[in-house]
């Protein structure tokens, strides 16, 4: 490992370090303001370094870790949204009781655990990407230590655990056949007929390497948690689970997947095309059935994932853009999502009941106003970022002749409007004469909160009016470098 | 010498008993052991196939999977002692507070 | 430079009077008013300007150009166009924007500045959709209108509104969902032919389709302007908005949400796709009788009087797409003369029923009979809609159904002869709302206001424009010849590629090779 090597990883170490120093700061001296400001530092130098590395990109460290314009590219995705979601945390936390500072220090070990995996050619990298994000999520969920953070928090557990099995399992099954761990090797191994590889347990382990990744990403069949978690949760964490967490993985999966070329495992890529299919069914469809708005929201993000995956098996330059270029407004749309119900919340529970939100529009018109632009961006209304990122999803489909897939995607994203749809109806509608407003209601956002929602919505509208120096930037990044 | 296809075969049993323990028991400590006995027949493979294959990589993963299924188990422990502390109990079956 | 602030007006306008709705209920009216005014003036503008090249066939049709890029990196372009029927189309919104205005004054009480806001970006994006030359835009634009067209039902609608603003959001979004898939299915085969991947109108003319993949793209885009125009088995959503909307609403659906499906036929379904969508033709057709016929006897059966003008509409729209489908230049201009006078004979009814329901606070017909007694003049004025509806010669309708049967007999004769039974139902309904609301017996012994000047302001404005395009169309007809017949060589040259004079060609799609991940690998 030389100098170079140590300068091109600069920012995972600054992120390990920024959690060393909370670690430190909050044993000297328990301050909620100092952790947020250590913490935010930690991060803003974390992305400011980011620039300076790719320089030196593409560079491979170690077997492990490549820093390429790619894993660059979602490492500043992950370390902004990891910025708005501590914001959005102080907010949140300042109406807690109890400790509040050891959460930052789970946030920044969870924003490295992400990291890593964007950067990971390795088995090792990603299973210890893989697991320093769940561990430090567990704790994230149970975090409120009520009731039903706990059993969120034992329940993500559980399955991510089960999950994590079901990886290492597959990983070991492909070890097992090619004896290499690196993921650059596996398709030379493969394809090479002398070495008497078995396609049967590569397959399997591949397959089992998948439902790793699906739970991950909260496709069908491997979505049960996500409802149950996405309600428990303390709504910054949720926040976290449905894009850093969500993006990082879906992020490696098409580095994996473009390496081993899915297109050559007919089998993998018709399982793939169920799932994707199953998750904007099911999302959709669920969805319906839905009253709380965080389980809602649970239920759109599968559904949002299964469109991704339109994408990702889409081939060509297109797709790796469409992808990029979804996930950001997903990003966007989903932290503005959460941050508002956030701003909603207070110290006995979330905002999550419909009542909470009736009426809204009438009251609080900024709040309403910002929700109802996240919600049509996820329903892809045009204005919004949704709008662009579905066209661009829906392009990259076609693009491959998709054709089935994307009239799902059409047919079902027309189902999900409904929820969307009655969310925004319920903020527009008159409050019955005489009603008393719930406590969630009595809502005096910090600050903070607000400011990062207000940056939020002005994102959503930029990328939605003029995402041309994004893509720009993403297709100079994603795509394709000398 | 053990054949290299044994290994497999009894990774795989306890990889399955694993499995089965996750989805029949109701206990969360036991479903938690079973979930370390899944991680550990993954380890088996590894070692048997690292030795197989003479090349290091596999054993140092296990160090790896190991110190991961540590910090796993802490962090699971505590949460299981906070749900018994609210509910009285480790019956996965009770963790049914949350619903639509 | 011209384009772009017609549409810019109206946001802007919106917008402020959203803001102004702060210091009083009438702020946002005025300056809703105020916008329109500026509104119509550029038009007027550009009317006058290029009125003495309409005559000459062989200059451009085009008044207008605009074009700058917008996301070049899969060649999207912010390209805005202006020929007679989108000019004739933006005056029609220009009018009805006025009239919802006008027609809301009193009837809106509460929260007055959305209200405005919203109606003025229903007309902002409807006139985006009209001037739309990149196909990218074209279904921005038809997207965008939803949302303030949902607002304006569902928070100052009657009482069924949730209902129908979901209903009809879900089927015209689906629906524009599946015109994307024609625009992207022909954006990828141009790219295929040419190299060049554009969504420019303009190149995308002419582009040779393979079979059946054209033909499925060509009838993804008729679903969605099937939805809106609304042609008859995707019409359900149709009764339910109309009856639940507030006025303005009825009239802004009516008059101008309704046309964007018959202009996305003329402009763009038949010139993108002329083989397929002429084979398709007869079908089309068949619809449009289908829907002139059941329109008219469903309107018959329906005690609520927004629903039967909402059913005579779907009759007057089967006219439309017969008209379009038969693609000559008479059956075309009449088509045109339809949405116009339909827009405004319907938005007459629908302004006249939401100044009865002030008075009688119902819309059920059966509770009405003898009010012409007690209001004479609302009852004139409601007589010259129906007489107009029922194509009455002299009224704007007479003169566009009669060049779409004129048109459509040298197509097929039977079409022309079964539309032509069209008239006769829709006199029988026409002449049954005045009959049942005005006429007979006062039974309910209602005494009532008749018309304020405001309201007959709004009626004798609508009566003078029906009348001109009764006795002289020619306006109307000379604005929009150019425009029809450079449609139609559009159609016919599809082995030419058709260069546009202004329009510079778009940039060729950028990102080319296969993704390039790092593996990793090689240190």
């Amino acid at each position: 490992m030389t100098a170079a090597d140590v300068y091109a990883i600069l920012p995972l170490i600054v992120l390990g370090g920024a959690s060393v120093v909370v670690l430190l700061g909050i044993a000297v001296h328990r301050s909620h303001s100092l952790t947020l400001i250590l913490t935010l530092t930690g991060l803003v130098a974390a992305f400011l370094l980011l620039p300076l590395v790719s320089i030196e990109a593409p560079r491979q460290v170690t077997p492990l870790l490549v820093i390429d314009s790619y894993s660059i590219f979602f490492s500043g995705l992950i370390i902004a949204a990891s910025f708005i979601i501590t914001v959005l945390s102080y907010s949140y936390l300042s109406q807690q009781r109890g400790h509040r500072e050891e959460f930052y220090l789970f946030l920044l070990l969870a924003t490295l655990g992400s990291v890593v995996l964007v950067a990971s050619t390795h088995f090792a990298s990603f299973f210890l990407g893989l697991e320093v994000l769940s561990v430090s999520l567990y704790t994230l969920i149970a975090y409120s230590r009520k009731e039903y953070g706990i059993e969120a928090g034992v329940k993500y557990l559980i399955l991510a655990g089960l999950s994590s099995a079901f990886l290492l399992f597959g990983m070991a099954l492909v070890y097992s056949e090619l004896g290499t761990m690196k993921l650059a090797q596996i398709p030379t191994s493969l394809s090479n007929p002398s070495s008497g590889v078995s396609q049967v347990f590569v397959l399997g382990g591949l397959a089992l390497i998948v439902v790793g990744i699906g739970f991950k990403l909260a496709l069908v069949p491997f979505h049960l948690w996500t409802p149950d978690v996405y309600q428990g949760a303390p709504a910054p964490v949720t926040a976290f689970v449905a894009t850093i967490s969500k993006g990082a993985m879906f992020a490696l999966l098409l580095r994996y997947f473009t390496v081993v070329n899915i297109h050559n495992y007919p089998s993998l890529y018709l399982a793939f095309v169920v799932i994707a299919i199953a998750s904007m069914f099911i999302g959709n469809l669920l969805g319906l059935l839905q009253t709380k708005l965080k389980r809602l929201l649970a239920y759109s993000s599968i559904s949002h994932l299964g469109y991704l995956l339109v994408a990702f098996l889409a081939s060509g330059p297109l797709a790796a853009v469409a992808v990029a270029f979804y996930l950001v407004t997903y990003f966007v749309t989903t932290l503005g999502a959460f941050g508002l119900i956030t701003i909603m919340s207070n110290s006995d529970r979330d905002a999550e009941d419909p009542e909470d939100y009736r009426g809204l529009f009438w009251r609080k018109p900024w709040i309403a106003g910002s929700f109802t632009a996240m919600l049509l961006s996820l329903a892809g209304v045009p204005l919004t970022a949704g709008f662009v990122g579905k066209f661009y999803l829906v392009t990259a489909g076609i693009g491959s002749a998709l054709w089935l897939l994307v009239i799902v995607l059409v047919v079902t994203s027309g189902i999900g409007l409904y929820y969307y749809l009655r969310v925004v109806v319920a903020m527009f509608a008159s409050l019955p004469k005489g009603s008393t407003i719930a406590p969630a209601m009595r809502i005096s956002p910090h600050f903070t909160g607000a400011l990062a929602v207000t940056i939020l919505v002005l994102l959503l509208f930029w990328l939605g009016i003029y995402p041309t120096p994004i893509l720009r930037l993403i297709e100079s990044m994603v795509t394709g470098f000398s | 010498m053990v054949p290299l296809s044994y290994y497999l075969m009894l990774s795989a049993v306890m990889f399955f008993l694993g499995v089965l323990g996750v989805m029949l028991r109701r206990n969360a400590i036991i479903i938690f052991m079973s979930l370390e006995l899944m991680f550990n027949a993954a380890n088996l493979a590894f070692v048997a196939f690292a030795l197989y294959y003479h090349s290091l990589s596999g054993q140092i993963f296990v160090f790896f999977v190991m110190t991961v299924a540590a910090a796993e188990v802490a962090v699971g422990l505590a949460l299981i002692v906070a749900i018994f502390r609210t509910k009285h109990s480790i019956n996965v079956d009770q963790l049914s507070s949350l619903k639509g | 430079m011209i384009l772009p602030w017609i549409i810019i007006i109206l946001v802007i306008g919106g917008t402020l009077a959203w803001i102004a709705g702060r210091f009083g209920p009438h702020w946002p009216r005025w300056i809703s008013l105020a916008t329109l005014g500026i509104h119509f003036g550029f038009l007027l503008y550009l009317w006058i300007q290029n009125y003495s090249i309409f005559t000459l066939t062989t200059r451009s049709p085009w008044f207008a150009l605009f074009d700058i890029p917008w996301i070049s990196q899969i060649g999207i372009s912010f390209s805005l166009g202006m020929d007679g029927l989108s000019l004739l189309l933006i005056l029609l919104i220009n009018l009805l924007g006025i009239m919802a205005v006008a027609c809301s004054w009193n009837a809106i009480k509460d929260r007055v500045g959305f209200f405005h806001f919203n109606l003025m970006w229903i007309l902002a994006s409807i006139t985006g959709v009209f001037l739309a030359l990149d196909l990218f835009l074209f279904y921005f634009f038809w997207e965008l209108m939803l949302v303030p067209l949902y607002f304006l039902i569902g928070i100052w609608g009657y009482e069924n509104r949730i209902y129908a603003t979901i209903k009809f959001f879900i089927f015209t979004q689906v629906s524009g969902l599946f015109m994307l898939l024609g625009i992207l299915g022909l954006y990828f085969v141009h790219g295929a032919n040419t190299g060049v991947y554009t969504f420019s109108y303009f190149q995308l003319l002419g582009t040779k389709l393979p079979q059946p993949l054209g033909f499925l793209l060509m009838l993804g885009m008729f679903l969605a302007f099937a939805v809106k125009l609304p042609v008859v088995p995707f019409h359900t959503w149709l009764p339910d908005a109309h009856t639940e909307a507030p006025t303005a609403g009825s009239v802004d659906l009516a008059g101008l949400v309704l046309k964007v499906g018959a202009y996305g036929m003329i402009r763009f379904l038949i010139p993108l796709f002329p083989k397929d969508s002429l084979s398709f033709a007869p079908i089309a057709m068949a619809l449009g009788i289908i829907g002139i016929l059941y329109g008219a006897i469903v309107a018959f059966g329906q005690t609520d009087l927004k629903r039967l003008i909402a059913y005579t509409s779907i009759s007057h729209m089967g006219f439309v797409i017969l008209g379009i489908f038969a693609w000559n230049t008479i059956a075309l201009q009449g088509a045109i003369i339809i949405m116009i006078a339909h827009g405004i004979s319907t938005s007459g009814l629908f302004i006249m029923v939401g100044d009865l329901m002030s008075r009688l606070h119902t819309r059920d017909f059966r509770r009405m009979g003898g009010l012409w007694s007690t209001l004479p003049r609302m009852g004139g004025a409601a007589m010259v809609f129906t007489l107009a509806s029922l194509g009455l010669p002299g009224l704007g309708n007479f003169v566009g159904e009669f060049l779409v049967l004129l048109g459509v007999y040298r197509v097929s004769i039977p079409a022309a002869a079964l539309a032509t039974l069209g008239f006769i139902v829709a006199t029988i309904y026409s002449l049954w709302i005045i009959q049942g609301a005005f006429h007979g017996r006062n039974t309910e012994g209602w005494k009532l206001q008749d018309m304020s000047s405001r309201e007959a302001a709004i009626m004798t404005t609508l009566i003078a424009v029906i009348l001109w395009l009764g006795i002289y169309p020619q306006t109307v007809l000379n604005t929009s010849l150019p425009a029809v017949e450079a449609m139609q060589k559009y159609a016919i040259e599809t082995q030419q590629t058709i260069v546009s004079p202004q329009i510079s060609p778009a940039q060729p799609l950028p990102i080319e090779g296969s993704i390039t991940i790092n593996t990793g690998g090689k240190p």
